[in-house]
């Protein structure tokens, strides 16, 4: 029991670590702008602790990642989203 | 006259004592700086990510209206001596409303399809942390 959940742990690590090199779903999807009220879509990128998600994680262009990041400081002074995660 | 998106968030507990008196006075204080209200909504009532002025709770209004540029540091004064107003968010947008509105709803359509191919049926998943789900805005 104990066992299979270290097991679980590790993969889960060994996800985290590797990246697949992501295109940016924005640029995919070929949306004008990102909306600050998108609560869904803000919080994939961000982590748990409410981290805003770096390029390299989130495979976002650089373009859409200032955007992104914008959105997710124009959401937090809102409090939609948590500055620092509990 | 600039169109500008304009976020309210009050006071819970007013909101819920008298909605109308507390919507009314959002739309007194931007009619008053001469803004022209072209859309005005309010979100459900939703728990906000971190405490303000003593609230772990808040009612969002939308509002959507055109308004002398000049006016946004009074608006913004105004709403700051607004006790039923804990937060005002205020951004000018680059487009007139209607088209803002019509860009908004292409957004949320292929923003949410991409939500479904990449985990499908995670929609439910959304009602465990108390129906945060259903307090998202909604689809313009």
């Amino acid at each position: 029991m104990a066992r299979e959940r270290r097991d679980k742990k590790r993969d889960k690590k060994k996800k985290f670590k590797r990246f697949k090199p992501r295109s940016c779903r924005f640029t995919r999807l070929r949306v004008e702008f990102i909306d600050w009220k998108d609560v869904q879509t803000l919080q994939r990128l961000c982590t748990g602790q409410g981290k805003i998600l770096g390029r390299k994680r989130s495979g976002n262009s650089a373009r859409f990642q200032r955007m992104v990041e914008a959105a997710i400081k124009r959401a937090r002074y809102m409090a939609l989203m948590p500055y620092v995660g509990t | 006259m600039y169109p500008y998106e304009g976020m309210f968030l009050v006071d819970p507990v007013q909101h819920a004592a008298d909605s109308d008196r507390v919507e009314g006075t959002v739309k007194g204080l931007l009619e008053k700086h001469g803004a022209k209200i072209q859309q005005f909504e309010t979100w459900d009532e939703r728990k906000l990510a971190y405490e303000i002025k003593g609230h772990r709770r808040g009612v969002y209004l939308l509002a959507h209206f055109e308004m002398p540029g000049d006016a946004v540091d009074a608006l913004h004064a105004d709403c700051k001596l607004t006790e039923a107003i804990l937060r005002e968010m205020l951004v000018r947008l680059e487009d007139d409303i209607p088209t803002y509105l019509e860009k908004s709803a292409v957004y949320y359509e292929k923003v949410r399809s991409d939500h479904e191919i990449r985990r499908p049926g995670r929609r439910e998943e959304g009602q465990e942390d108390g129906g945060r789900e259903d307090a998202l805005p909604p689809v313009d």
